[in-house]
């Protein structure tokens, strides 16, 4: 919140960057998602996309209305912090910071299974001490390159998002036009439609592909006049990763494949039946899917893998970046302990943030990565949480950590409809029921609630569905609610009330600093017109 | 860039024609929603890919 005179982001993003900051983050998920969902969901694997995809535009929706009313870098946190209050923002936030962790060590993970399609040694399976090292290679890397303040610039990011959405696209077209038959695809899902149980972990696991949605309103700090640019890239952005994420899955269920694919027995198998039980063809389905295109699969073969590892690798970096500076925010908030807004002398870059959320992230890769290194460990695995795999660890993780955020997301967004009517919101989710409050008109979004029956739903089916995402998420959370008890009790700040902030001010300063003049005037007409309304109220 | 966008948008556009009525040609039944959905989403991004295309060319001018 930019009311003092600290050093502010530089608002550099232009539309087409703030779509490619986006993408990069928001478009890496198929790469992950994919595999998981057609393993657990089978026949239904669209289905499940389909209901996750409804969720994901609703939540979308809700992050670019409240991204373009208050374009503030914290993203979910600050919305649920000023809709909610501090306990709820640090819940938010909590959860956030752990999507992040799981981000990097996830992305890093995947990243290491895709150029395992061109380099054998590194399928985690046949070599798993070397995919270990390899990822926890990437993360120390990573961790290193954000704390002397090397970023992957915007401009590689729009180069490598761009040939992604080139690339995507001609898999699509060419897949749509020669291999995909729509009787296969209803065959397919009438023969091997799940079970409930597995319908619902395949929705579970679906959630993350779409997960990323904080990067709407972290680019919003950094976009020029972010009211307008932001609603427009979104929409974009929104209906560019609800397509590739159903037509992968259609085409993943009617996909005639170029080479037959035969099983053990020499017995020719469906594209999607090489994915259930096989962890290692789960990490690289779309570069297995692009390969299997007519024609243009011969090229795909060589180049999907190492783009699909590029936009991974950016994807972890995100986490990196990401995890640091909600940190940093939630510092900013009274949330966390000022430590990590601490910047390194030399780098200026948040250095306790970066190293305690990268350490989080090695953590978390040991415990995934503990089955496949230690026989032991996967015989404790395979009792207490029916033999997950690494990549289902993360995944738990990070579609219960999701889930919650977004859930928290969407009663913000109502809160602040109804509480704070006044702010000017150029884009509005459609669908509202008006209403009025305190004398003053509000409208009540119809959409936000059934976004979040539908996120509760998903996290749900999470805790039913996933044995260590019930216990670790919770956990999490648990742990972060004493962390917070404790700071909060330390600095003599109240714990479960909030810390008293003046939003108004706050407000004018956030559109002053966005360059929305018009809708600081707005804002400001607002606010005398209620004050004009209270004053005369009270001598009546 | 613009016109390589535009041909993308109208690709994109038209293979979600295409996805609809090949999905319509296999009956209405359930099975067919995640398809049509797809093609429609499709419709709509080429649409308004085009749109913004248009507006840009049009201020350009």
């Amino acid at each position: 919140m930019p009311t003092d005179n600290k050093p502010e982001l530089r608002r550099s993003v232009t539309p087409w960057g703030s779509f490619a900051w986006g993408y990069s983050d928001v478009g890496a998920d198929i790469f992950v998602g994919l595999g998981l969902v057609l393993a657990a969901a089978a026949g239904a694997s669209n289905v499940a996309f389909l209901f996750a995809g409804i969720v994901y535009v609703c939540i979308g929706l809700a992050y670019t209305e409240l991204a373009a009313t208050y374009p503030v870098a914290g993203g979910g946190q600050y919305f649920v912090q000023r809709g909610l209050g501090d306990v709820f923002g640090f819940m938010a936030g909590w959860a956030v910071l752990l999507d992040f962790t799981i981000d990097v060590t996830l992305f890093a993970w995947t990243c290491v299974d895709y150029s395992s399609q061109l380099a054998p040694v590194l399928v985690a399976s046949v070599h798993p001490w070397v995919h270990f090292l390899v990822t926890l290679g990437l993360i120390v890397g990573l961790c290193v390159l954000n704390i002397v303040g090397v970023r992957e610039s915007t401009a590689f990011n729009g180069f490598v998002s761009a040939l992604d959405v080139v690339s995507e696209c001609c898999i699509l077209c060419f897949g749509f036009l020669f291999t995909f038959r729509p009787e296969l695809l209803i065959h397919n899902m009438q023969m091997h439609w799940p079970s409930p149980y597995q319908l619902m972990l395949g929705i579970s696991l679906a959630i993350i592909s779409f997960v990323g949605l904080e990067s709407i309103s972290q680019a919003a700090q950094e976009t020029q006049r972010p009211a307008s640019v932001v609603p427009r890239t979104s929409v974009a952005l929104i209906l560019t990763i609800l397509i590739f994420a159903l037509s992968y899955s259609n085409l993943a269920l009617g996909m005639h494949t170029w080479h037959p694919i035969l099983d053990a027995h020499g017995h020719q198998m469906q594209f999607w039946e090489i994915f259930p039980n096989n962890p290692d063809n789960q990490g690289k389905a779309v570069a297995l899917l692009a390969q299997q295109i007519p024609y243009f699969g011969a090229l795909a073969a060589f180049y999907v893998p190492v783009l699909g590892a590029i936009l991974l690798l950016i994807s972890s970096n995100s986490g990196v970046f990401g995890s640091s500076r909600i940190a940093y925010a939630m510092s900013r908030g009274n949330l966390l302990p000022s430590i990590f807004q601490r910047v390194h002398a030399k780098y200026r870059t948040p250095v306790i943030s970066i190293a305690t959320f990268c350490g989080v992230a090695i953590v978390e890769l040991i415990f995934a990565a503990l089955p496949s290194l230690d026989p032991n460990a996967n015989a404790v695995y395979a009792r207490l949480f029916r033999g997950e795999s690494g990549l289902d660890f993360l995944a738990d993780l990070y579609a219960f950590g999701a889930a919650t955020s977004y859930s928290f997301v969407f009663i913000a967004l109502i809160a602040l409809r109804l509480h704070d009517p006044l702010s000017p919101r150029k884009f509005k989710i459609p669908f509202n029921i008006p209403v009025r409050v305190n004398g003053e008109r509000a409208e009540f979004p119809i959409i936000a609630v059934l976004g979040f029956l539908g996120i509760g739903s998903i996290l749900v089916f999470t805790l039913f569905t996933h044995p260590i995402g019930r216990i670790a998420g919770p956990l999490w959370l648990i742990f972060g609610l004493i962390f917070y008890l404790f700071y909060r009790r330390g600095r003599k700040l109240p714990i479960l009330r909030s810390h008293k902030q003046d939003w108004r001010k706050q407000q004018i300063e956030i559109l002053r600093s966005a360059g929305e003049l018009e809708l600081m005037d707005e804002y400001l007409a607002n606010l005398k017109a209620h004050d004009e309304r209270l004053a005369t109220e009270a001598t009546a | 860039m613009l016109i390589l966008r535009a041909v993308l948008a109208a690709a994109i556009a038209l293979i979600g024609a295409v996805v609809i009525v090949r999905m319509l040609g296999q009956g209405v039944h359930f099975e067919i929603l995640p398809g049509l959905v797809l093609g429609i989403a499709m419709v709509a991004l080429g649409t308004h890919r085009l749109s913004l295309i248009m507006r840009i060319r049009r201020g350009s001018t």
